[in-house]
């Protein structure tokens, strides 16, 4: 293969691989910024992954597979919303009980149709194989090497950056947004001056977790529906909750911090290749062992935790004030 | 007949199995100022926290302007034109003052405009308020912090403005401030329904004046045909005797002395300024100045809780400065701090009563147990010596009210049986039943010959409790007076920094004693 | 609405078990309509769940061994994270820690189990795997300590760097990789079964009560007594219920957090220690998700110890259940049993609410004494 080639899908890998990061972390930011901690995002992907899957394969329509993984990851949204808002229970437990939920209506449901052969092979679907085309964006994909890497992908990679920057927008410079903020800072503030701290809270819980199961959707996508005993998620949702610390509960940033992780995850994959096209500049690139890729992205969230704590400027950082903690109006 | 603003019928809420408020009637007008007296746990807060929505009634109706109305959500009761500012400001931290308005602003637009900083400052100053509409709440001095509260709620157009204990936290200029603009308020026709313990401030700003009891509605009263004495005995529903007795005890020694101490704040800049002092055995030192002016740094720092800058600090002659808190209280000196939220430093809230007396000598019995039975002992007698209202030993310390709470803090400190006592704000929101059952614990202590330092914030308190008063003013000293011969005018002055008597009396500069015993361990040294 | 939620202050325990038990059928009358749609009679399948087949099995004491052998680190795990728990230190890097003693388990199995004594490299196995988790753990407790870094994200974070770091260990076929099988081309975990086993005893029958079962509940009964008995139990109380209270006390806060940090990390050493040496192989997945059961684990049981083993025995029922059912109804994957496990565990949570508040009726307009 021409060397080119391979740098230019090595930087297309690095957006096609690691998109669903971007849902679920943009996903995870609004739900976060309600102030609810949610550690479900792995079991929301998933089971918008799965059932979005199926469903959008038997209407043979892209649509449809987005719109249902949407409402199934909303759902999810909706149960952790019902259980933490509502009735008050611990949102960490909550989160790790919805992803063992989740994993287990994705591994049920997948189990039971593969055993009924009923399981929908994603080449036989010429619309949804259409729909996940490359769309090449004109002019600035024509630009040598990188114009093909950077500007030509399916409509879920620019569906995906599109909410990114919509979320961002909404957050920093629109009413609802921060109203939205203040709730995940002060409930009771919001709360005395009006703002349904309860409706915010499930709306943004609900959108949220629909946009991670859009990212799960995509993920079953990308690995061509091929169903085995290894999740299509396979940690991207843990990644995610490492990610939206990383970029600091900002979309825009994380954007940014989702190909940085991409990065490496796509150099675990890409890495022997780039050695053998390379082998003076990259060859060393052989020697990493592929568990340092996946490690990475948690250890550099890991540092950027302790260098954010060591600062110890608590304005400057984005993370919600009550985080993590349930808002009961007549608490005494 | 007028119609009243806001007035309520029968109003009953239950929290478990306590009556926060029974049945309570209470009304206003346009263009009044009521005041609403009881002691703690009458159930003011409470009663308040229904009309703006924060708690909903158990029974009982709510009318405003007449009519009655259900009120759901603090939405609601924004809707009917209800404004509560809280004794604990509900405020964003990070937000700026603009944004902490803007957010609960209707028909606020879609998009978050430059202009919204305008508009807040425009306001802001129609009202007669100064108002930095960029400035974050988290850089906001207290009195700011408040002015923003009170300019949110005009502007979501309150006309019913209800104030919980809104001059607690504030200095007497800011008071004034405040009344000022409450005046002005009630010229433009609202209705102010305004919390508050002191009793010369609600004779100076009320029209009326309602008064609760154990969560019961007692009467309300207009103020010009009422005094204080008469409103003290609605408010405790029998007489007591308003002096605190100050018993004259002979001096030791000195039994703790500070000379010269600096220390820092947590944002590192210096919090108390080269301040001297002493305090004998049988004596009560009281310590007077604006709030912030450096009295939680002190009493930290005696505690060994705040690392000293320079300067030394001696206990019995022996040298004390940078011993670690728990030598500190093997010396015998007991330190209590209420903060505003009463819970902060001193006790465990979770745990139960006998967990919490505890505390400063579960390392005192002996192997590698907890001795429970001990604790139990001290609790039933804390219990009982100074009247704490509990269901039993083992009730988590949450659960009790303010005034208990101080009680079991207090209580627990003397039983251990210190020499010196560092106390700061022991009466801050308390009752006055509760206030003079504190006071007489410390003249106790004091007859026993224990020394005493006493904060405090009530300038009339201190005067008749304490035997000397020191005058702070950021951080430094402005002198040491005798609390029966000096005035209220006298320390205010001293309190702004406009009066300074440090070099009163010549040759015996304020703050270190003729029998020192930091001189005497100088001198043998040299 | 006529209805507003009240905080109540207490409930009685019988009402307790009632909502709890509710909530359990409710989950599983769910899992029956799904049964009844795959076409397996639910009745069946939760027969075969919860006694997991051992009714008029020969081989019952297998079934009962096999469970034990999931009892033992989980109920120890959780058990474990409510020490830090109690001191509100939000410890969720279980499976990091059970990992990282895992690995040091085995190590000193290879290493020093052919040439010692199979007893001392039993005891050096269980100390080398405390210490190693102990300290993975303290990571988290001491950036706590001097920079407030929060705890839950970094110890989350651990989790996967300790499982990479595993990875690596099992799938990298390379000469100083004493881990591996060496006859084996392809990277596979060598089996120690023979080198270091813990001992079992003959309890009549051919049933074999496990050292470590044993060793198991004398920790659960420790740690009960530490943090109900101890002064150090009381000191992770009070730092829990309130920092400032606790400096102001005089103690060591930062000294009380590590102790407790490392301890609690330490002791899910010793669970992986447990499990390593019954196990006699590591794998990848040698954690069985325990760090991340044994957090809800012990949130359910209100860090109370003896309920931690309860509610630990009850999971593993349900788990080792399903996986016996599968075996018999092989339409229903195992699967099944997160499912289920996910929506009991849903529905107490819910019912979890009811004990802690309760709906009370608006009455409107009603007048007290005209």
């Amino acid at each position: 293969m021409d060397k080119l080639s391979i740098i230019t899908s090595f930087i297309h890998s690095i957006i096609v691989m690691n998109i669903p990061l971007l849902y679920g972390t943009v996903g995870e930011i609004l739900v976060e910024k309600s102030g609810s901690l949610n550690l479900g995002v792995e079991g929301t992907m998933a089971v918008g992954a799965v059932i979005g899957y199926i469903c959008g394969c038997w209407a043979n329509s892209l649509g449809v597979g987005i719109l249902t993984a949407f409402v199934m990851g909303a759902l999810c949204g909706l149960i952790f919303a019902v259980l933490t808002v509502s009735l008050q229970a611990n949102q960490n437990i909550t989160g790790l009980t919805l992803t063992t939920f989740g994993l287990g209506v994705y591994f049920f449901v997948g189990n039971a149709l593969r055993s009924a052969k009923a399981f929908p092979t994603m080449n036989d679907y010429d619309s949804i194989r259409a729909g996940f085309e490359d769309i090449p964006i004109p002019l600035l994909s024509k630009i040598p090497v990188i114009g093909p890497g950077l500007f030509s992908h399916n409509i879920l990679v620019y569906l995906g950056i599109a909410i990114a920057v919509l979320v961002w927008w909404y957050l920093k410079h629109t009413s609802p947004g921060l109203r939205l903020r203040s709730i995940g800072e002060n409930p009771a503030a919001a709360d005395s001056v009006g703002i349904s701290v309860n409706r915010n809270k499930y709306l943004h819980i609900c959108l949220g977790c629909g946009i991670m199961g859009i990212g799960g959707y995509y993920m079953s996508l990308y690995m061509s529906g091929s169903f085995n005993s290894n999740c299509w998620i396979n940690g991207y949702g843990w990644i995610a909750v490492a990610l939206v610390i990383f970029a600091n509960w900002n979309p825009a940033l994380a954007i940014v911090g989702t190909f940085v992780f991409g990065f490496f995850n796509t150099l675990r994959v890409s890495g022997p290749s780039l050695a053998v096209a390379f082998p003076g500049a990259l060859g060393w690139l052989a020697g990493i062992p592929t568990q340092l890729y996946q490690a990475l992205p948690f250890i550099i969230t890991a540092i950027v935790l302790v260098v954010t704590s060591l600062r110890g400027n608590k304005f400057s950082s984005g993370l919600p004030a009550a985080l993590g903690l349930n808002y009961f109006r007549e608490e005494r | 007949m007028a119609q009243y603003a806001i007035e309520t019928r029968g109003l009953t809420k239950t929290f478990g199995s306590v009556v926060a408020n029974s049945g309570i009637d209470l009304n206003v007008k346009e263009g009044e100022i009521l005041a609403l007296l009881g002691e703690n746990g009458s159930g003011k807060t409470t009663l308040m926290n229904m009309l703006s929505g924060i708690y909903k009634p158990d029974s009982g109706s709510i009318l405003v302007n007449g009519e009655e109305v259900s009120i759901n959500s603090p939405e609601d009761a924004k809707k009917l034109g209800i404004g509560m500012v809280h004794q604990h400001f509900k405020l964003v931290d990070t937000f700026s003052a603009a944004d902490n308005i803007w957010m609960g602003k209707e028909k606020a637009g879609l998009t978050l405009k430059k202009k919204r900083y305008g508009e807040i400052a425009e306001i802001a100053e129609k009202f007669g308020f100064e108002l930095d509409p960029k400035k974050k709440v988290c850089h906001m001095a207290v009195s700011e912090k408040q002015t923003l509260e009170i300019v949110k709620v005009l502007y979501y157009g309150a006309k019913i403005i209800i104030l919980d204990e809104p001059t607690a936290v504030l200095t007497v200029q800011e008071i004034r401030r405040l009344f000022n603009v409450l005046r002005r308020m009630k010229e433009e026709g609202h209705a102010i329904i305004i919390i508050t313990h002191k009793l010369n401030e609600v004779m100076e700003i009320s029209d009326r004046v309602t008064i609760l009891r154990k969560g019961e509605y007692i009467t309300t009263v207009d103020t010009a045909g009422t005094s204080e004495k008469e409103l003290t005995e609605w408010m405790v529903g029998r007489k007591i005797d308003l002096n605190i007795r100050r018993p004259l005890v002979e001096k030791t020694r000195p039994l703790l002395e500070v000379r010269d101490l600096v220390i820092e704040n947590d944002e590192g800049s210096v919090a108390v300024d080269g301040v001297s002092f002493y305090i004998r055995g049988g004596e009560i030192l009281g310590v007077a100045g604006i709030a912030g002016c450096g009295q939680k740094e002190l009493c930290e720092a005696i505690a060994g809780l705040r690392p000293l800058k320079s300067g030394q600090m001696v206990h019995k002659g022996d040298n004390i400065a940078g011993l670690p808190p728990k030598a500190i209280l093997e010396k015998g000196i007991a330190m209590s701090f209420i903060p505003e939220d009463r819970l902060g430093i001193g006790l465990a809230p979770s745990m139960s009563i006998t967990d919490n007396m505890l505390l400063k000598k579960y390392r005192d019995a002996r192997g590698p147990f907890v001795d429970r039975k001990e604790g139990r002992r001290d609790a039933q007698s804390v219990i009982a010596d100074l009247s704490v209202v509990t269901p039993s030993t083992e009730t988590p310390v949450r659960r009790l009210s303010g005034g208990n709470v101080q009680k079991v803090l207090v209580g627990r400190e003397i039983k251990a049986g210190p020499n010196v006592i560092v106390t700061a704000y022991p009466v801050r929101g308390l009752d006055i039943n509760s206030s003079y059952a504190i006071y007489d614990i410390l003249n106790v202590q004091k007859e026993k010959g224990v020394g005493i330092l006493f904060v405090g914030e009530d300038l009339d308190v201190m005067m008749a409790l304490c035997d000397k008063i020191l005058v702070l003013c950021h951080g430094r000293v402005m002198g040491v007076v005798h609390a029966h011969k000096t005035t209220k005018e006298e320390l205010g002055l001293m309190m702004t920094g406009s009066l300074d008597l440090t070099e009163k009396y010549e040759g015996k500069p304020a703050g270190i004693a003729k029998d020192s015993l930091i001189d005497e361990q100088e001198g043998k040294e040299a | 609405m006529g209805f507003h939620i009240v905080k109540r202050e207490n409930c009685p325990w019988w009402q307790r078990l009632i909502l709890y038990v509710a909530a359990v059928l409710i989950a599983l009358g769910l899992g029956a309509v799904v049964l009844l749609f795959m076409g397996v009679d639910p009745i069946e399948y939760y027969y075969q769940m919860f006694t997991m087949g051992t009714v008029g099995n020969r081989i019952a004491y297998k079934t009962f061994m096999n469970y034990l052998k999931e009892f033992v680190p989980l109920a120890l795990t959780a058990t474990a994270l409510s020490l830090a728990f109690k001191m509100r230190f939000w410890n969720i890097g279980g499976e990091g820690q059970f990992i990282m003693g895992s690995i040091a388990a085995a190590f000193v199995v290879f290493r020093f189990g052919p040439v010692l004594p199979m007893w001392l490299t039993l005891v050096l196995m269980c100390l080398a795997a405390m210490l190693v988790a102990g300290l993975y753990g303290s990571i988290a407790g001491v950036l706590k300590v001097k920079f407030g870094t929060n705890e839950t994200l970094l110890t989350l974070m651990l989790n996967y760097v300790a499982l990479y770091v595993l990875n690596f260990i099992g799938e990298t076929k390379a000469d100083w990789n004493f881990f591996l099988q060496e006859q084996s081309a392809r990277p596979v975990f060598k089996n120690f079964s023979s080198i270091a086993a813990f001992p079992q005893f003959a309890l009549g029958g051919k049933f074999q009560l496990n050292l470590c079962v044993i060793l198991t509940f004398a920790v659960g009964a420790l740690v009960f007594i530490y943090l109900k008995y101890t002064k150090q139990g009381y000191e992770v109380s009070v730092v829990g219920d309130s920092l400032g209270s606790a400096r102001y006390a005089g103690m060591k806060t930062g000294w009380v957090i590590l102790r407790t940090v490392f301890l609690s990390a330490a002791l899910i050493g010793l669970a992986a220690a447990f499990k390593v040496g019954t196990a006699g192989v590591l794998s990848t997945s040698i954690t069985d998700d325990v760090g991340w059961t044994g957090i809800t684990v012990a949130w359910l049981a209100q860090l109370y110890t003896p309920m931690i083993f309860l509610v630990s025995a009850l999971i593993c029922v349900l788990q080792h259940g399903s996986m016996v059912a599968a075996a018999t109804f092989s339409q229903v994957d195992s699967s099944f049993a997160n499912m289920l496990q996910g929506a009991i565990l849903f529905l107490v949570l819910a019912a979890d609410f009811y004990t802690r508040f309760r709906l009370a009726r608006v009455k409107k307009g009603e007048k007290k004494n005209g």
